[in-house]
């Protein structure tokens, strides 16, 4: 798989809805750490205004490629990135939990910086997938992920405050950072939006892929569709721990972590164990026989 | 005008000198009352709280002076000026400035960065308005001072950190629990200590109160008073997974709670968190409490730790709001010169009208015919002339009393014009201000 080199990357308008998120990042950290030092009021627009032109730039890779802006990774991770800060501002609005944005902007940047370097990635989605079904799995299950995404940011956060309390040290977020009740709460709460939503996803694609050919018969052995099972199974005895069991505090919290480096992991290393989920490789002769074919006939 | 402060604080004088020259708020009312009776063109604010009594006074003469405040106060409370005279302060100038601004920021609290301040100058600002008392400089003066507080508070630390042991222990409760109305606190012995804490946190919110005591009688009176349940001291194992919140305080000389207690109570609680506090000396919970998970144990010494940091902290801000505190004063001082220079500039305005005016009329009788807009070309000829000569001088006026010279200025401007008999317009004219008047006159044209 082949990258974006550096000198592309600059060239990408993309690169100015990252530096505004890494500019979101500075702010939001330095509101937490040194509220005296940055402005309450830059920590409120810059991530606005972020996300307006991350939604602009959105619809203009959905107009020019005619379909969800999921055609290959770079924009897979454009639109995951777009799905997080739009779950995460829902979630501010209806809840006004104080200082995520400090801990979600850091992991939006990363995902926007690792979207710029996927921006020349080989891997395209054949053009013969059928956009009903592609939209029906991919919708909920980036949804999923971006609660998932909160879910760990509320863990990180409640290990971070649960830590300082325990060992009674108290750095500059101490104050910042809401009660371990109020994270306990909102970690539950984004769980129980995201699980649903994963588990339609993923049902979902099994139906496609029953009815269609894009994994090949034996879809099911495929790596992606495994990892996914195996995060579903995760999630659900996490699940399980906090409603049947009523399971609270430090270990849910860190179980929670562990879940989300599992999505992560079925996101994108699969890729990397070379398991294509559906994509082509448009660097090799084959791939791009069958895409000019289907070309042609259009 | 005579600007000053008289008073005294928690650090100039014990309490028994302050609670003799205190002023409750309706003494307040009356001694501002006598005042304005006695010194009419005078201006005055009462600042009385428990830690300090401050009269702040300004005169346009020398009548409200030192000595004449220090007998109104001994008059007032019927006590001698030599009982409090050695623990008074007296400021004038930048310093009362200076010290009002530290005031109100609460920089010269007992307890620094207090909020409680700001409202009590507040409220002896609006009392002084009301008896009608206070005048320009006074308005500017308090009106400044409120604002100077809310900058410092606003950019400053300050006022962040608790400063009190049931302030803390609170402050930690709020960041374990939300919301304080579902959860149970357990007070274990019924110390004086353990009683400000449970009443911080039933000010919070919690309703369920549990006691248990040696003796289970005052465990009965106290969960009484908060409208809670006793526990017999024996059935403390069993009951303690109910409460969230833990205060121990027994005078027991051994670990009343041990972690095999609570190890029980997290089983039951599913990893919902429990906060104990042990404020007892020597300590009622095994340190080892502390080690199990979803568990925050904290003793009197993590807490006063606590409170200790937050002082230091708060003394630290000191520089950053003292360097706020002196601009503030530093403009205020401006505002004062340029006060001062106002009249005179008026008054220089007025000199050069009056010549002018003076000259128009000789001139007029001297042309005989002279059709009126013509006239009107002369006269306003005329004033332009002045108000372009009286420009500059406006103009340094300014300037000198933005850098502090502003009185420099009046005294020479003063003497140049002869400006001295429009000052005591009432008062006989001195023969050497008519000499004066008599050099001055050659200049205009005769």
């Amino acid at each position: 798989m082949s990258t974006a080199t550096n000198l592309e990357v600059l060239y990408n308008p993309f690169i100015i809805v990252t530096l505004l998120y890494l500019l979101s990042s500075i702010w939001e950290v330095g509101r937490l750490t040194r509220p005296d030092r940055y402005s309450k009021l830059w920590a409120e627009r810059l991530p606005i205004a972020a996300f307006l032109l991350h939604t602009v730039f959105l619809i203009l890779l959905a107009t020019r490629a005619g379909n969800v802006p999921i055609t290959n990774l770079y924009e897979a991770l454009i639109l995951l990135s777009w799905c997080v800060v739009g779950v995460f501002t829902t979630v501010e609005y209806i809840y006004n939990v104080p200082s995520v944005g400090a801990f979600l902007f850091p992991i939006v940047t990363v995902l926007s910086i690792c979207a710029l370097y996927m921006k020349g990635n080989s891997l395209v989605a054949p053009p013969t997938l059928s956009k009903f079904w592609l939209i029906a799995h991919i919708v909920p299950l980036f949804m999923g992920y971006a609660a998932f995404t909160l879910t760990f940011v509320f863990s990180i956060m409640y290990l971070t405050q649960q830590r300082q309390l325990k060992h009674k040290t108290f750095g500059p977020v101490f104050h910042g950072l809401p009660s371990l009740e109020r994270l306990d709460a909102m970690m539950w709460r984004a769980l129980s939006f995201g699980f649903p939503l994963l588990t339609l996803g993923l049902v979902l694609g099994a139906f496609w892929m029953k009815y269609s050919n894009a994994l090949g018969p034996q879809w099911y052995l495929d790596s992606k569709v495994v990892m996914g099972l195996v995060t579903w199974l995760f999630y659900a005895a996490l699940l399980h721990l906090r409603v049947g069991v009523s399971m609270h505090g430090n270990k849910v919290a860190g179980l929670t972590i562990a879940a989300f480096i599992l999505v992560l992991f079925t996101f994108l290393g699969t890729f990397f164990l070379g398991a294509q989920h559906g994509y082509l490789d448009a660097s090799k002769e084959d791939s791009r026989l069958i895409i000019r074919e289907f070309e042609s006939k259009r | 005008m005579n600007l000053l402060v008289l008073g005294l604080n928690h650090k100039s004088a014990p309490v028994e000198v302050r609670e003799q020259l205190a002023f409750s708020p309706s003494k307040v009312t009356e001694a501002l009352e006598l005042l304005r009776k006695r010194f009419p063109s005078c201006e005055a604010v009462i600042l009385s709280t428990c830690n300090r009594v401050e009269l702040y006074a300004c005169s346009p003469d020398d009548s409200l002076n030192e000595e004449a405040v220090m007998d109104f106060l001994s008059a007032f409370h019927g006590t001698e000026t030599d009982k409090f005279r050695e623990h008074m302060y007296c400021y004038s100038g930048p310093e009362l400035v200076r010290h009002l601004f530290h005031v109100s920021s609460s920089l010269d609290s007992m307890v620094v960065g207090e909020s409680q301040i700001v409202s009590q100058v507040k409220e002896a600002y609006i009392a002084a308005t009301s008896c009608e008392v206070t005048g320009k400089i006074m308005h500017q003066l308090f009106q400044q001072a409120l604002a100077v507080a809310k900058a410092v508070h606003s950019n400053s630390r300050i006022a962040q950190g608790k400063v009190s042991i049931s302030s803390v222990a609170v402050e930690f409760a709020e960041k374990i629990f939300q919301d304080f109305s579902d959860k149970t606190v357990f007070v274990i012995g019924a110390g004086e200590m353990a009683e400000l804490v449970l009443k911080s946190l039933v000010e919070q919110g919690t309703r369920t109160v549990m006691v248990s005591n040696r003796s289970y009688d005052r465990a009965v009176n106290l969960a009484k008073e908060f409208g809670g349940r006793a526990v017999r001291f024996d059935d403390l194992a069993s009951e303690i997974a109910r409460a969230d919140i833990v205060i121990s305080s027994t005078a027991a000389p051994h670990y009343v709670l041990h972690p095999n207690h609570i190890k029980e109570a997290m089983l039951q609680r599913k990893g919902n968190p429990m906060f104990l506090i042990d404020i007892a000396v020597p300590r009622d919970i095994n340190p080892e409490v502390g080690r199990l998970d979803n568990v925050y144990l904290y003793n009197i010494d993590d807490l006063q730790s606590v409170v200790s940091q937050n002082v230091d902290d708060r003394a630290k801000e000191m520089e950053t709001c003292t360097v706020m505190v002196e601009k503030e004063v530093e403009r205020f001082m401006h505002w004062l010169e340029e006060m001062k220079i106002g009249p005179t500039i008026a008054n220089l305005r007025e000199h050069f009208h009056a010549v002018g005016r003076e000259e128009l009329n000789r001139l007029r009788t001297k042309l005989g015919d002279v059709n009126d807009t013509q006239w009107q070309e002369v006269v306003y000829t005329m004033e332009r002339t002045l108000n372009k000569l009286l420009h500059e001088p406006a103009k340094v006026g300014k300037q000198e009393a933005k850098n502090g010279s502003g009185h420099r200025y009046v005294e020479t401007v003063k003497r140049l014009f002869g400006l001295h008999h429009t000052d005591r317009a009432n008062l006989s004219i001195s023969p050497r201000h008519d000499s004066n008047h008599k050099t001055e006159l050659p200049s205009n044209p005769s």
